[in-house]
């Protein structure tokens, strides 16, 4: 059980890569990481952080010595991209299972539904092991035999080519048979018959579960296909060749190595240096066409014509002070509504109730008094489209009322 | 009196091109080698530089971007035609390339994580666009029917490369 906190282990990787980076390529180039090994690093970088390395369990204890814990060595190898080649032994480990699993899968596949499940789920994850297993191979290999063709080391050609044979012998065309489209024992060939027996199980099995597994399985191994031919593609052109290829070598290739290398051409190194077109003209050369432009677009603007209504409409104001003059002069009226009719139609035959009630407003002046009439009758206002029957009113001055 | 061809000979340069030895300008430049080199240093504070195969300008500002996108593919290029079996010292001077066939060789090329990681050069479409910065600096010329040449000024990138490890700085 590791007691610290996830955060407190990552910043201390953080904190401490260097040394990390150091012991790591310890181990990669003796397979352990002595005792002395060790403090000579801790020396170096003056940290006293033993009690960390083991408390956090990146280093285990091998007898005397150390060893990175795998899942570091793991990350620390994928952070890096550099992988130790895997022998084919150890890849054929992954077709082995995948077989296996294969198989089981065949003859039980109508036992329980839960441990076939679990197969597939099983089948999937040693699919993936396999496919990262061959893809860091075939990057680790790349890398071997792109620093051999480059021959930074200046060995002579007997032991390039001596190199190159082993790696072949070995390592390159091992994983090539078992890319093997054309090789019936292969694990490429093993993948496709999976592929296809889930092909027809994802829509033929009774079981909605088992049949999703199955399609998860089946799009899994499309994307395996297509990433497994990728690396069968830098097998055949750059791996299997080697020999003939590291016949040739210059200062001019180790130079394009060196530089497309780990990054180097995004870091570190700057690039020849080449010219800016000058921004410091006084004016632009294009001035006179950009000025003109400018200009050109006000002088076709469209023209803009106002054209005012031809039609007049006749809006009618209402003039409070002349009706109430008139008003004022006529009283008392005995019927104000049919008054205030009259008014309004020596002004238009066609009158509107809006303007007939604008008029009517004048009943709320304060100087009137008004009554209903005593004979109580009802009136009519009419106009062209409608009628409204109102109470007769009668109305005085103020000054009037006795 | 001005060398002949002088306003073009100024214009080429300002606008980023080199000048090389297959051109008409470079013998006239190359005369009068002197007089443009203080030229541009008295005029714009700019340093002209040359060799027998080409001329060109630089400023305290560089296109470092343009410079590394040129860079790495060269480098990839030769590394891929190398890889093919070719003399690339060779078929960069002499031959002209069909735009598939450079496509082809950065398609097929094992520098993928370089290449993924490069905006000009990780599609077709910005490969060709790439070419055609390379083109207007007369770096590459396009010939008939999408094929393209390489100017002498394509020497300046790969020597780059090949003076990286000129002190072996890789050996350790």
């Amino acid at each position: 059980m590791i007691k610290s906190e996830p955060k407190s282990i990552l910043q201390f990787m953080a904190n401490h890569y260097d040394l990390l980076r150091d012991l790591f390529d310890i181990q990669v180039k003796n397979d352990i990481i002595t005792k002395e090994a060790l403090n000579v690093c801790l020396e170096n970088y003056d940290k006293n952080i033993q009690a960390q390395l083991t408390e956090y369990q990146i280093l285990v204890e091998q007898n005397d010595d150390f060893a990175f814990n795998e899942p570091y060595f793991i990350l620390f190898e994928f952070i890096h991209q550099q992988f130790k080649p895997l022998l084919p032994e150890e890849i054929e480990h992954f077709g082995q299972a995948i077989r296996t699993l294969f198989l089981k899968i065949k003859e039980g596949i109508n036992d329980d539904k839960n441990i076939l499940s679990e197969r597939i789920e099983a089948l999937s994850n040693q699919i993936k092991k396999f496919t990262n297993a061959v893809v860091n191979n075939t990057k680790s290999l790349l890398a071997e035999s792109k620093e051999l063709k480059a021959n930074n080391k200046k060995i002579d050609y007997q032991e390039k080519i001596h190199k190159a044979r082993y790696l072949i012998e070995n390592y390159i065309s091992p994983l090539n048979t078992i890319l093997d489209v054309n090789h019936s024992q292969s694990i490429y060939n093993e993948l496709l018959n999976i592929s296809q027996f889930s092909n027809v199980k994802r829509f033929d099995y009774g079981d909605e579960i088992i049949r999703r597994e199955f399609e998860k399985l089946y799009f899994l191994l499309r994307q395996v296909g297509k990433d497994l031919n990728t690396q069968s593609v830098t097998l055949t052109n750059e791996l299997l060749p080697l020999i003939d290829r590291i016949k040739t070598e210059s200062q001019y290739l180790r130079g394009f190595h060196y530089y497309l290398n780990n990054g180097n051409c995004y870091k570190g190194i700057e690039p020849p240096r080449i010219f800016i077109s000058t921004r410091d003209n006084i004016y632009n050369r294009f001035v006179y066409e950009n000025t003109k432009e400018y200009f050109e677009q006000f002088k076709n603007e469209a023209e803009l014509i106002l054209v005012e209504d031809a039609q007049q409409t006749n809006d009618w104001l209402f003039d409070k002070s002349k009706y109430k003059e008139t008003l004022n002069k006529n009283l008392p009226v005995e019927d104000f509504f049919k008054w205030c009719e009259s008014s309004i139609k020596q002004e238009s035959d066609n009158f509107s109730f809006d303007n007939f009630f604008m008029v009517t407003s004048l009943l709320f002046e304060e100087d009137y008094e008004v009554k209903v009439s005593n004979d109580r009758k009802m009136i009519t206002v009419s106009n062209d489209n409608s009628e409204l029957i109102m109470p007769k009113l009668t109305i005085k001055k103020q000054e009037d009322v006795s | 009196m001005y060398p002949d061809k002088h306003k073009e000979i100024v214009t080429s340069l300002m606008e980023g091109r080199f000048i090389t030895v297959e051109d008409l300008l470079f013998e006239t430049i190359k005369k009068n080698e002197d007089f443009y080199i203080k030229f541009f240093e008295t005029s714009f504070g700019f340093e002209l530089i040359g060799n027998h195969d080409f001329f060109y300008l630089v400023s305290s500002e560089t296109n470092e971007n343009t410079s590394r996108d040129i860079s790495i593919f060269f480098s990839i290029l030769c590394y891929e035609l190398d890889k093919d079996g070719k003399n690339f010292l060779e078929e960069l001077n002499y031959s002209e390339f069909h735009i598939d066939e450079i496509l082809e060789y950065f398609k097929n090329s094992s520098w993928l994580d370089v290449i993924k990681a490069n905006k000009q050069l990780n599609t077709d479409e910005n490969i060709k666009r790439h070419i055609g910065t390379m083109v207007k600096r007369n770096i590459a010329v396009k010939q008939s029917n999408d094929r393209y040449s390489f100017t002498k000024a394509h020497k300046l990138f790969i020597d780059f490369a090949k003076d990286l490890i000129k002190d072996d700085k890789n050996e350790s």
